[in-house]
């Protein structure tokens, strides 16, 4: 596994937003006295707000927590060999031309590109690569299937695995490379805040760096200098989505990634020609996820059944506010719609809201209502439980809260407790839960998913604290599949055994998915043009995510503007 | 003296206490910091580092009594450790950066409350059923019972964005750095208006009502017949008689406030993106930083008491009765 897989997030982001809608509401966009806004001189940087960083501090180690890093570290400083957009499903050669993997599967090679070079001027070598992944695996761990990373002449490296292992390709592929000249120097690599940082992204040089904002500017030894059209981008401190999102929305930063409650009304509306938002589905799957080590949701008839009773359609509008749609029996998020078994999503009825044939099913396997219209469990005891949610979540909590009203139309009670997601999470790691929703596991390809799902290798016994699997559930069949797709030696192979694992799912149900997380992400093209959008995913709209390097580098400034 | 001593004796309890709790209260929170940093990480983690980060980040897994006395000799040298939610800086780093923007904006903020409302105050009881004393109370007390995100947000929208009066957010504009120029300090200055001001707007009835109704029990005080009687001015009678004898209530609470300003106005840093110690300290529970917190909380716990330890003295200095006992 690679450190750039995305994990169970928890998202504290839509904090106290109907403040904030009303505020958004009520702004104009008259632009009044900002620095900022509306300059057009070709110069302009690209502005970036982060909600979740009140100051900053210079540390730009790329091998810091994302949390505590300065953003852009990993985005515009280091540049990985590729490049895995999950909007369309393709990977970039970036650092590296090409990559091959071997016969039996133990031996992948990257090809690096000719001519990049460091922004001190020294080139980058396969030395460089070799020495990155040697730092990573000791300081950070990681990467358990990989033997050795070796240089072979200048520029290539070969990586020699101790198993089989397909997904591996693009988990190598996403590490950031570092130096060695400048890292071999340092003395406590993972102390260290790397103040000047030598790198070979688009944009290195830090300057004016101040607690609330700071800037990076080109990097003059770029490798595709023909890509560096904007001058610089700048960064912005905020304390959580009110000041960023109040910021944003008078037209003073460019890119933002926070939550913004009703996007159309109280952002695009504003200036409906510049103003836009995109929310590909391609965030993580969003799950109710249930303990099955808890009767009754070790019976997966329980919990295909409790499924059917929701209403995806009014969680996804409703609780959503319509930014995704609901989920399929596959489990798959629409960043895997390549893999998706359309022909199996649409046959199976465990997805799709019919609360008659959820009662039916509920009676069969032995839940029948009793004279109060409620149902009992096989103990005798009322079939009542709990969903747990954070309570920073609302769009969340709605979600659980129209759930619960599903449920009560079947005859099952639940309560949503929403305590602090600290007190949730801690419930998930050690099994002390009925039920709760998560994020599931995400990478290039849906291995990860499958694997922390259903692969028997990520489960751990109640008590012991997991960061994946909470719902604790395994299947030897899965372990199988799992195996194979990691020794597929190509893509057709990988694809038989993710249709054979999206029908286990279908079958088994570890989890109830109900709608793939939208990837936030608003711009306004006043000042910078050339945004991915639906029509032209090149990336997503992620500017603290793998391909904003792809953003970063297909942005032009507006020159000269006429107001 | 010995007033003194035995108050310093009592204060040094209140510290071990309060130290203990701090040492306390952050373990009995459920998880850990590394499964909240996982927990929140957006990408970039993956299972197998945890136990890495949790050696890098020094959590350990020694006896409760042990972390405890250690605990307690870093306190007592000044050793405050390695913040995790901002690793590698150490705490007191992070605290350093973050109480002078704290200071500045408390500091003002209470001062303004404090002279004005006193001064209000004062006035309306002098004047009692006057234009001052019928009008402000209730105008202040709603304006007090104001939600305070409200208001700022209220104060934000119309004196930032709408009039453009002030500037919307952080504690002085991009391009600017901090030094002793007059672009900055004026800069910084402007930034500090609004977040000063609505902490004002909501503070200042209390001060107000505080001093009035300490006010109006010493002017009906014999000693101010008398002073009338003698004819001194009313000015004077106003403030060398009545005044100075009302005043020590609000002495004792401007001490305490004085204390607590270290520990940062948390709404105001959310509304106007203000550096300052509050959301720092918010940022550090949600993260479970333990040793960010025990700083935090230590710096507070330090102010408070030594705020407290402050107005006793300014009492034996005020109040002539304290000495005698």
């Amino acid at each position: 596994m690679a450190p750039t897989i995305r994990v169970r997030r928890f998202r504290p982001a839509v904090l106290a937003a109907p403040v904030v809608a009303a505020a958004l509401l009520l702004t104009g966009c008259s632009g009044t006295g900002t620095n900022a806004a509306g300059d057009t001189s070709g110069d302009q940087l690209l502005t970036i707000p982060r909600e979740d960083f009140a100051t900053f501090t210079r540390n730009f180690n790329p091998f810091a927590p994302s949390q505590v890093v300065a953003p852009l570290t990993t985005q515009a400083i280091y540049e990985a060999m590729l490049v895995y957009n999950p909007a369309n499903g393709k990977a970039t050669p970036w650092l590296a031309t090409s990559w091959e993997t071997s016969a039996d599967g133990r031996t992948v090679t990257f090809t690096l590109r000719d001519g990049v070079k460091w922004s001190d001027g020294k080139p980058l070598t396969a030395e460089d690569v070799a020495y990155t992944f040697a730092l990573q695996k000791k300081l950070l761990g990681g990467y358990e299937y990989l033997k050795s990373a070796k240089a072979e002449g200048a520029d290539k490296v070969v990586f020699s695995l101790t198993k089989p292992y397909s997904p591996g390709l693009f988990e190598l592929g996403k590490q950031v490379i570092v130096p060695r000249h400048v890292w071999e120097k340092v003395k406590d690599p993972a102390k260290d805040t790397n103040p000047n940082p030598v790198g070979t992204g688009p944009y290195t040089k830090v300057a004016n760096f101040q607690s609330q904002s700071y800037e990076l500017r080109r990097n003059p030894e770029y490798w595709q200098p023909k890509k560096q059209q904007i001058a610089g981008i700048r960064v912005l401190g905020f304390s959580g989505n009110d000041s960023a999102n109040l910021a944003f929305v008078n037209g003073e930063a460019d890119w933002t990634q926070s939550f913004i409650p009703d996007v159309q009304k109280s952002f695009v509306d504003k200036d409906p020609k510049h103003n836009a938002y995109w929310y590909p589905r391609t965030g993580s799957m969003v799950e109710w996820t249930m303990n099955t080590t808890k009767a009754p949701f070790d019976d997966p008839k329980v919990r295909k059944a409790l499924s059917q009773a929701v209403d995806r359609d009014s969680v996804t509008e409703v609780g959503m506010n319509g930014y995704t749609e609901p989920a399929d029996c596959t489990g798959l998020s629409g960043g895997y719609d390549a893999w998706r078994d359309a022909a199996l999503a649409a046959s199976c009825t465990w997805t799709k809201h019919d609360a008659v044939a959820a009662g039916k099913a509920l009676d069969e396997a032995g839940y029948p209502k009793g004279s109060d219209g409620r149902r009992k469990l096989k103990s005798g005891k009322p079939f009542t439980f709990d969903i747990s949610v954070g309570s920073a979540s609302s769009d969340w909590l709605s979600v659980a809260n129209i759930i619960k009203q599903n449920l009560a139309e079947v005859g099952v009670t639940a309560h949503v407790k929403s305590p602090d997601w600290a007190a949730v999470v801690s419930g998930y790691e050690t099994g002390d839960y009925d039920t709760g929703i998560v994020w599931s596991d995400n990478g290039a390809t849906p291995f990860q998913f499958y694997r922390t799902t259903m692969g028997t290798e990520s489960v751990k016994p109640v008590g012991t604290k997991t960061v994946s699997n909470y719902h604790r559930f395994g299947d030897k069949k899965a372990d199988r599949l799992l195996n194979e797709f990691a020794a597929a030696p190509d893509e057709a192979g990988q694809k038989a055994k993710v249709d054979a694992l999206q029908k286990l799912f279908a079958e088994d149900a570890p989890v109830v998915p109900l709608f793939p997380g939208p990837e936030w992400g608003a711009y306004t093209d006043i000042r910078f043009t050339g945004w991915p959008t639906a029509d032209n995913p090149y990336a997503t709209l992620t500017n603290r995510g793998d391909t904003t390097v792809l953003v970063l580098t297909s942005l032009k400034p507006v020159k000269n503007r006429q107001h | 003296m010995r007033y003194i001593l035995r108050n310093l004796g009592f204060y040094l309890l209140a510290f071990w206490a309060s130290i203990t709790l701090n040492f306390m209260l952050p373990r009995f929170m459920p998880g850990d910091p590394v499964s909240r940093m996982f927990a929140r990480s957006q990408s970039q983690m993956q299972p197998e580092q945890i136990d890495q980060l949790r050696r890098l980040f020094g959590l350990d897994h020694r006896p409760m009594w042990q972390q405890y006395l250690d605990y307690v000799k870093d306190v007592c040298t000044g050793h405050m450790g390695i913040s995790i939610s901002r690793f590698p800086t150490p705490v007191s780093e992070v605290i350093a950066s973050q109480i002078g923007w704290t200071l500045l904006l408390g500091g003002t903020a209470l001062v303004i409350a404090v002279v004005i409302g006193n001064l209000l105050g004062i006035l309306a009881a002098w004047r009692r059923g006057g234009v001052l004393d019928s009008v402000f109370p209730p105008l202040l007390v709603f304006a007090g019972s104001f939600p305070y995100f409200w208001l700022a947000m209220g104060a934000l929208y119309l004196f930032g964005m709408t009039l453009g009066w002030f500037p919307m957010r952080h504690a002085f504009d991009v391009g600017f750095s901090p030094d002793l120029s007059w672009a900055f300090l004026s800069n910084a200055a402007s930034h500090l208006v609004l977040p000063a001001l609505t902490i004002v707007l909501v503070s200042i009835g209390g001060w107000m009502l505080g001093m009035r109704n300490t006010m109006i029990a010493t002017v009906a005080e014999d000693y101010i017949t008398m002073a009338e009687a003698k004819g001194l001015s009313p000015s004077r009678i106003m403030f060398r008689y009545a005044a100075r004898n009302a005043m020590l209530p609000s002495v004792t609470n401007f001490g305490m406030a004085l204390g607590f300003v270290v520990g940062g106005a948390l709404l105001t840093e959310v509304v106007f993106a203000y550096p300052g110690v509050g959301f720092q300290l918010l940022a550090a529970v949600q993260g479970l930083d333990y040793p960010l917190m025990q700083g935090i909380f230590l710096t507070i716990t330090a102010a408070v008491l030594v705020a407290n330890f402050l107005v006793d003295l300014v009492h034996v200095r005020l109040d002539p009765r304290v000495r005698v006992r």
